[in-house]
């Protein structure tokens, strides 16, 4: 099979994906105990005033009548709009999404980046001290909820030390006339930069593991002896042979952390008071907002989902050996 | 004159307790153009023999003692980064298991370029495709299939492909450790025969590692029988497996089916080979030899000359006297201190 069958293959399963995650998620929020126009609807209003609200929303048709509309509203990206505060739901994603995206990729891509490269070393270096170092502070940063290290950061660094912001994503009172303007300024980085290295300590610790029991593997194969008999310096067999083999395995995990990172993202954000996706998605599920957490839902899977794939196209790339069918 | 002279080497590997000497005091040498055997059963060190002379060891195997002088200089002496330069350039090596010794991420083409460059940085991209190329040729694979992966090639193949690979520099010495025991028979005489060819060629010398008797008698000039780390015999290829002079290549010799003699019993060396990290203090085959004494269990026996053979039995010298015929029966080999403490252990579990 060719790459561009099985890429058009792969295209396909995603929009059934897409189909069974939004069926599950249209139904899993109408069997939610709680009346979601509690929130729109004031014992105060007439019942025709109430009713007329209802059925703004639609919610007045029967279930399979709201399924479709629900469905074919999602083909084009359209989730409705909020019960709260009557936004329309893309507009909340793309307030928010962006600020999630930015604090977590750059958490891993410090994170993976470091991990990686203590992951080759102390697999290279075994039964080192060094390696046990690594391997402990890693297991250390894995065991410690992000939460509570960034309560503990918060103390220290910010009430303590006062060297960075309480809370937000930047100072107040400031306005930015584009998202880029906005993130690339030194008052944005410093409010990232504590969360940020939060998470990267936590999500570092796995990449490092993986690759360093990758490595051990990879380094105990012949082909590594047959590359220091052939007089090839150090580094080259470290990181051209070894690491570029023992990487393989790192690129799915890599995929489906990220998609897991932003879907938790709540955590962190709460603490830090960082105006993201993950923060939004709970509260409106605590505020029964349907169509937001709907929405938010679908884009977090769709996170998931599409990462996933990448990592198929990627381990294609790098893997020689993998085929398409 | 000599390509390797190797003497009294000891080669040893850290463990918890003491250290496993895995090859203890062997001296050898190789001419140039010659091709010598090493058989053994596994674990007798001929790998790690091997191993210690490209300078490939494990982080915990060293040189405890002894030389090997490669064109009169000591290997062991040298810098990492100037024994480097030794490596397949003067000393190549086709591995053991030709299955797993391509990096499964790189083309053959990649992983021959590799080695040219690392030690002839001054070739240019077309002599690297012409070598890669020529070397295709002589091995029989088609050279455009050199852009192909590991995994796109076939055993005999890949086999193949890593004699291109260790033969690209004309090396001086090529370790060849098992190099046809993952082929069927068929590709394994073809394989052996074209490593002939080649070598003849270049004029390079090599050294055969292998537990099959009939890859050295195919191959070989000369042979070195190794046990338990030490040298039991050496000598010409006829006279080891022809006449010898030690009980534990007698043994061999009478343990694989005779195609002059096919109604030959075969016989069977009972026990295994002592602990390497505690080695008996006499000499290594006692407790398995149908011919072993008192001072077998405490002497080391020394090296005896017999017209060509050198071999390291006490009682070579008397071999004639009835201890041929008795080391040639299957019958004593039941009652050597293994073989009965073998049954001994039978009885118990019964």
């Amino acid at each position: 099979m060719s790459k561009a069958s099985f890429v058009i293959r792969r295209l396909l399963q995603l929009g059934v994906t897409f189909w069974a995650v939004g069926t599950v998620l249209f139904f899993l929020f109408r069997l939610m105990p709680g009346d979601p126009t509690a929130f729109v609807v004031s014992a105060q209003m007439t019942p025709e005033a109430r009713q007329q609200v209802i059925e703004s929303y639609g919610l007045n048709q029967p279930l399979y009548i709201q399924y479709v509309r629900f469905l074919e509203n999602a083909l084009t990206l359209n989730f409705g709009r909020s019960f709260h505060t009557n936004e329309p739901v893309r507009d909340v994603i793309w307030t928010y999404l962006p600020n999630t995206l930015v604090l977590m990729l750059s958490a891993f891509v410090v994170a993976y980046i470091l991990g990686i490269v203590l992951g080759v070393l102390s697999g290279w270096y075994r039964g080192s001290r060094f390696e046990k170092t690594t391997v402990v502070t890693a297991l250390t940063a894995r065991s410690l909820p992000t939460f509570y290290v960034g309560l503990i950061v918060l103390w220290l660094f910010g009430a303590t030390l006062g060297v960075i912001p309480m809370s937000g994503m930047g100072t107040s009172g400031q306005t930015y006339d584009t998202f880029g303007a906005r993130i690339f300024n030194l008052d944005f980085l410093h409010h990232l930069v504590a969360p940020a290295a939060v998470l990267a300590f936590y999500y570092m610790g796995y990449p490092l593991l993986i690759m360093r029991s990758s490595m051990m593997e990879v380094l105990s194969q012949d082909f590594i002896d047959v590359c220091r008999a052939k007089g090839l310096s150090e580094r080259a067999i470290m990181f051209r042979h070894a690491a570029r083999n023992a990487l393989l395995p790192i690129i799915t995990a890599a995929a489906i952390a990220l998609g897991y990172a932003v879907g938790g993202s709540v955590l962190i954000e709460t603490v830090f008071g960082w105006p993201g996706l993950g923060r939004e998605m709970v509260n409106a599920v605590l505020r029964r907002d349907f169509p937001v957490a709907q929405g938010t839902f679908m884009v977090l899977a769709a996170t998931i989902i599409i990462l996933n794939f990448i990592a198929d196209l990627l381990y294609g790339y790098l893997d020689p050996r993998v085929t398409y069918d | 004159m000599s390509v390797l002279e190797v003497s009294d080497l000891e080669v040893y590997y850290e463990t918890e307790s003491a250290p496993a000497q895995a090859v203890d005091g062997v001296s050898f040498s190789i001419e140039e153009g010659e091709n010598l055997g090493i058989v053994g059963e596994s674990g007798c060190g001929k790998t790690t023999l091997a191993k210690a002379i490209i300078g490939i060891l494990p982080d915990e195997g060293y040189v405890n003692r002894g030389s090997i002088e490669f064109d009169g200089r000591d290997l062991t002496e040298m810098s990492e980064a100037e024994r480097r330069r030794y490596k397949w350039e003067e000393i190549s090596m086709i591995a053991q298991s030709a299955m797993n010794a391509l990096d499964p991420v790189y083309t053959i083409h990649e992983q021959i370029v590799e080695a040219i460059e690392t030690h002839r940085p001054g070739t240019g991209r077309t002599e690297s495709n012409e070598i890669v190329a020529e070397m295709f040729d002589l091995v029989g694979l088609d050279p455009e299939r050199a852009d192909d992966y590991p995994h796109q090639f076939s055993g005999g193949m890949r086999q193949r492909a890593m004699i291109a690979m260790a033969l690209a520099l004309e090396p001086s010495l090529v370790l060849a450790d098992e190099p046809t025991t993952a082929l069927d028979v068929i590709m394994q005489d073809q394989i052996l025969k074209r490593i002939g060819e080649i070598q003849s060629d270049i004029n390079s010398s090599m050294m055969v590692i292998t537990h099959d008797v009939s890859v050295v008698a195919e191959t070989c000039d000369r042979v070195i029988v190794m046990y338990a780390g030490k040298i039991a015999e050496e000598g010409p290829v006829e006279e080891i497996f022809g006449n010898p002079y030690h009980p534990y290549t007698i043994g061999l010799k009478r343990a694989f089916p005779n195609i002059r003699q096919s109604d030959q019993d075969l016989l069977s060396i009972a026990g295994y080979p002592p602990e390497l990290t505690d080695p008996p203090s006499g000499c290594r085959f006692a407790e398995r030899c149908p011919i072993a004494t008192d001072e077998c269990r405490t002497v080391e026996p020394e090296a005896q000359q017999q017209g060509d053979l050198r071999t390291y039995c006490h009682y070579a010298d008397e071999i004639d006297d009835g201890f041929r015929s008795r080391a040639d029966d299957p019958e004593t080999w039941e009652e050597t201190e293994a073989a009965r403490s073998t049954r001994s252990a039978a009885e118990v579990n019964n």
